[in-house]
């Protein structure tokens, strides 16, 4: 059983809290469009690695905020808790942030707004 | 304290509890029961949610400092504050206040302050727990350590008790209140009773 600090409560009990899966996964815009094909990968593609892992955490059965945690699959060490929205500060859970191939795809280039449609016109 | 809130004399909806009679066990060992507990009925309980920016208006409306730190809870009498996370709060008064309450809220809160006050007095049970077994028998069912040193007067956890969501206060080393969702209420009232079996019992119907 694991201890996770709530960054708002503490540390508390790993049957508390409620994991929501990989983290970092931006939605594709509506405006970008994508092929199916690409959108699967924000849809359905989930990576499982055996080692760093940045997840989504919920402390479901306390103040029922969600929030980050990078842990080692493996060793179920966890490394860093870090707010939503934001990225990991400590060197590993931020090269495992850059190396996700998740980075390279469609998808998640379509998740920013294109640049000539910035303002919005139409 | 909180207990006088069971003389409001006239009310048309059922208690949490009101099915279930009082009960009791001897204590094995002889001498006093070590838990005794009671559902404080029809408890006035309000969610809160807002920012520090309601210090003035909650202090007000409750007579509580505000906000609560983090796992705290602030009291008044027998109204408390609690604190839920970073925004939201848990406001606990006298039964029948609750719309005093929030009227208060909002005459002295300006329109461009912004939160919202949700009466859940019938969604929510809250149990009196009192006698020198109280954090025993909570700690048979619940993974914070309850010891008076790390789980003081004054701190309050929403936590699990026996696998169901609870609000835990400690009023006193040997004094909580245990909120729980109104439809787990009869489980954990007899989960308590059998918890309590070894220390002895009594319910207060």
């Amino acid at each position: 059983m694991l201890i996770i600090t709530c960054p708002f409560c503490g540390p508390r009990d790993e049957a508390e809290f409620a994991c929501g899966g990989e983290a970092h996964i931006a939605r594709p815009l509506a405006e970008n469009k994508i092929s199916d094909a690409h959108f699967a990968d924000y849809l359905f593609m989930r990576d499982n690695p055996k080692g760093l892992f940045l997840e989504r955490w919920r402390h479901s059965a306390g103040c029922r905020r969600w929030f980050n945690v990078a842990r080692d699959t493996v060793s179920h060490e966890i490394i860093e808790i870090y707010p939503m929205g934001s990225l990991p500060k400590k060197a590993s859970p931020k090269a495992a942030y850059k190396a996700s191939w998740r980075r390279d795809t469609a998808a998640e280039k379509a998740a920013v707004r294109s640049p000539n449609k910035a303002g919005g016109s139409k | 304290m909180a207990n006088s809130s069971n003389s409001r004399p006239d009310f048309s909806g059922q208690a949490a509890l009101a099915g279930i009679a009082g009960s009791s066990s001897d204590n094995p060992n002889g001498g006093d029961a070590g838990l005794v507990f009671r559902e404080i009925s029809h408890l006035g309980k309000l969610n809160l949610r807002g920012d520090k920016n309601l210090a003035a208006a909650i202090k007000a409306a409750t007579g509580c400092p505000f906000p609560p730190k983090a796992n705290q809870f602030q009291s008044a009498g027998e109204r408390h504050v609690l604190w839920l996370g970073p925004d939201e709060y848990l406001i606990l008064c006298e039964a029948g206040k609750e719309k005093q309450l929030e009227d208060t809220l909002a005459s002295t809160t300006k329109s461009s302050q912004r939160y919202a006050i949700t009466d859940v007095s019938d969604s929510l049970c809250a149990l009196a727990l009192s006698g020198p077994k109280t954090r025993a028998v909570l700690a048979k069912g619940c993974g914070l350590d309850l010891h008076p040193s790390y789980f003081p007067s004054g701190d309050c956890a929403q936590t699990l008790l026996a696998l169901a969501g609870v609000t835990l206060m400690a009023l006193a080393d040997d004094e909580f209140i245990v909120i729980c969702r109104t439809s787990f209420a009869p489980y954990i009232q007899r989960w308590l009773a059998d918890a309590a079996l070894e220390y002895g019992y009594q319910f207060v119907a």
